[in-house]
């Protein structure tokens, strides 16, 4: 199947100009950003806490608003209109995860210019960023098919919300409940993990467990994504 | 290049939706068919592939309909518009999904939606909605065009601007299949008019033929009015009851799948009589035979509406603003009446 660069383009520019123009969802944007400003003027944090406003800000804007953007063509009725068009699924969601892909990354970066979280090793946090977007991406998507309203959407992914951004303070319960010890393989602890090994000095070869972790749970998510869509579309 | 239903049928469970039936659309025809609600849902999931048919297939010239799908265009009833979206931002979408090379300013002038291509879709009201999706599918520049109730609920500006796309568009050989509930709406947009119900596919009988039906109803017409009729009143049947009308009451008069009904206050009564009796009887009334299926009477008629050079209507002083088809034969007979 031929993508073409084109049609997903202007599935992104379209989404682009909808979502800038919908408060409701966009606003979103300044919950990390507002928080990063917050704890910047609050003198240096420790890395832990640094994370948890990572991962805040990856699943508000990664999962959040991937999951309202295809709950809402289907609640507007014109998800139908892009099946029927030339542009294939690869495109349709291909166009949106770009988007959110772009938005996830701006926040991710100005978050941590305000924080001064500053890490050792610039490439492999680049890489593992990269990685967990995606599998933010692939949950929101997954998400959004399973959602038939916004609405439905936005109640849906906040037991996620929940999760991936205050699951940060997991490893504190690990000793006193050893059944908490399965949680320490979500992605977003394995991402604290690995920034702890970077900040004492690890490269690429010190982080590749935590790196092939986040890629399995990446794996996974597409996978289930795509039976899902599967599942849905035939509605 | 044709569309074709060969032998398609549909049946659910036990129940007939529509036995088989063929019916082919040509370039440059526009053919409506006239069906209940849920045949027309069915045929729609059918051509969208949501649903398959019982027997049968649906070609596109002449190659199998998954190949060929993407020569249709859709207008559906429940729009999808992105309303946060500016009218001309919504069709430089399309056209760019599309990859097509019609230009945006020519189908938006088409639409007549020029002087508000800046208005975001959710400040439209729902007529205008329609248009912005109908220049959608312009801009799609499809072989074929599916159109789901398409005058269903528009204001008169927005039927005219669609009546005067769909001559456009067969101008330029292109095929138009058009699903509606309403009469009226298909007999004034199709050039051939067929009903599709649970008994098959009938055609139903327009301008073309009409001539030659013409002047056999005159003869009739003539023979009636020799008659003596010294009643004046029309009875109609309502549950068990007889109920009668005197004539200037009337609205109009419609015939639907061989049945008569008295048109009065918006309420339809079924007669026994036959469309040529009651012209034979209503016409000293000051009643006309404006369509092969309708006598209209001319006291209640405020306005006559030109869509195109070959489509009338006639709108009705009544409660409801009824609109009536008025056939090109039937207008010129009209204009003469009327001393123009």
């Amino acid at each position: 199947m031929m993508i073409s660069l084109k049609r997903m383009n202007a599935i992104l520019v379209k989404d682009f100009k909808d979502f800038s123009r919908n408060l409701a969802v966009s606003t979103i944007l300044i919950l990390p950003i507002g928080l990063g400003i917050m704890y910047g003027q609050t003198g240096p944090n420790s890395l832990e806490a640094n994370f948890l406003l990572i991962n805040l800000a990856f699943v508000m804007v990664a999962t959040f608003v991937q999951c309202c953007l295809i709950a809402e063509e289907k609640e507007k009725n014109t998800l139908r209109g892009l099946m029927l068009s030339p542009a294939s699924t690869a495109e349709i969601i291909g166009g949106k995860s770009l988007l959110t892909f772009i938005l996830t990354m701006l926040t991710v970066i100005i978050t941590i210019f305000f924080t001064d979280y500053r890490p050792a090793n610039m490439g492999v946090i680049a890489v593992a960023f990269i990685l967990t977007v995606f599998f933010y991406i692939g949950f929101g998507t997954l998400l959004g098919l399973f959602s038939k309203s916004v609405l439905e959407a936005s109640v849906i992914v906040m037991p996620v919300v929940t999760v991936f951004s205050l699951g940060s303070f997991l490893p504190a319960f690990v000793d006193q409940y050893p059944i908490a010890k399965i949680g320490m393989y979500l992605p977003n602890i394995q991402l604290i993990e690995l920034a702890v090994i970077v900040e004492q000095g690890g490269g690429f070869g010190d982080v590749l467990s935590e790196l092939l972790i986040i890629l399995a749970w990446v794996v996974v998510l597409f996978l289930l994504t795509r039976v899902m869509y599967r599942k849905k579309m035939i509605d | 290049m044709t569309l074709q239903f060969i032998n398609a049928e549909k049946r659910i469970h036990d129940s007939i939706v529509f036995p088989s039936f063929n019916l082919t659309v040509k370039p440059g025809q526009a053919v409506a068919i006239y069906s209940s609600v849920n045949v027309r849902e069915q045929l729609m999931e059918v051509l969208l592939e949501n649903s398959r048919l019982s027997g049968g297939e649906v070609r596109v010239s002449g190659s199998s309909y998954i190949k060929s799908k993407q020569q249709l265009g859709f207008l559906f009833l429940h729009h999808g518009l992105y309303e946060r979206l500016s009218i001309v931002e919504m069709i430089r979408f399309t056209k760019q999904l599309y990859t097509s090379n019609l230009s945006i300013e020519d189908t938006l002038h088409m639409v007549q939606l020029d002087s508000k291509w800046k208005v975001k879709i959710k400040e439209l009201s729902y007529s205008e909605r329609r248009r912005v999706q109908l220049a959608c599918l312009l801009v799609q520049n499809p072989s074929y065009y599916i159109f789901e109730e398409a005058d269903q609920n528009l204001d008169l500006e927005s039927k005219r601007i669609f009546l005067t796309v769909l001559q456009d568009l067969k101008e330029q050989e292109k095929g138009v299949l058009i699903l509606t509930g309403n009469m009226e709406s298909a007999v004034t947009a199709g050039d051939d008019v067929f009903r599709l119900d649970d008994n098959g596919l009938h055609s139903i009988q327009t301008r073309d033929t009409l001539e030659d039906q013409s002047a056999a109803d005159e003869i009739s017409v003539t023979a009636e009015s020799v008659l003596p009729v010294r009643f004046e009143k029309i009875p109609t049947k309502v549950n068990e009851k007889i109920v009668l009308f005197d004539p200037p009451e009337i609205d109009y008069v419609e015939s639907n799948e061989g049945q008569s009904f008295l048109h009065i206050k918006g309420e339809g009564f079924p007669t026994n009589f036959t469309l040529n009796e009651l012209e034979g009887r209503l016409l000293p009334f000051g009643f006309f035979r404006c369509h092969r299926s309708y006598i209209v009477n001319l006291q209640k008629v405020r306005e006559v509406i030109t869509w195109t050079r070959n489509s009338y209507s006639l709108v009705l002083d009544d409660t409801e603003k009824s609109t009536i088809p008025l056939s090109k034969t039937k207008m010129v007979e009209l204009k003469e009446m009327l001393g123009l």
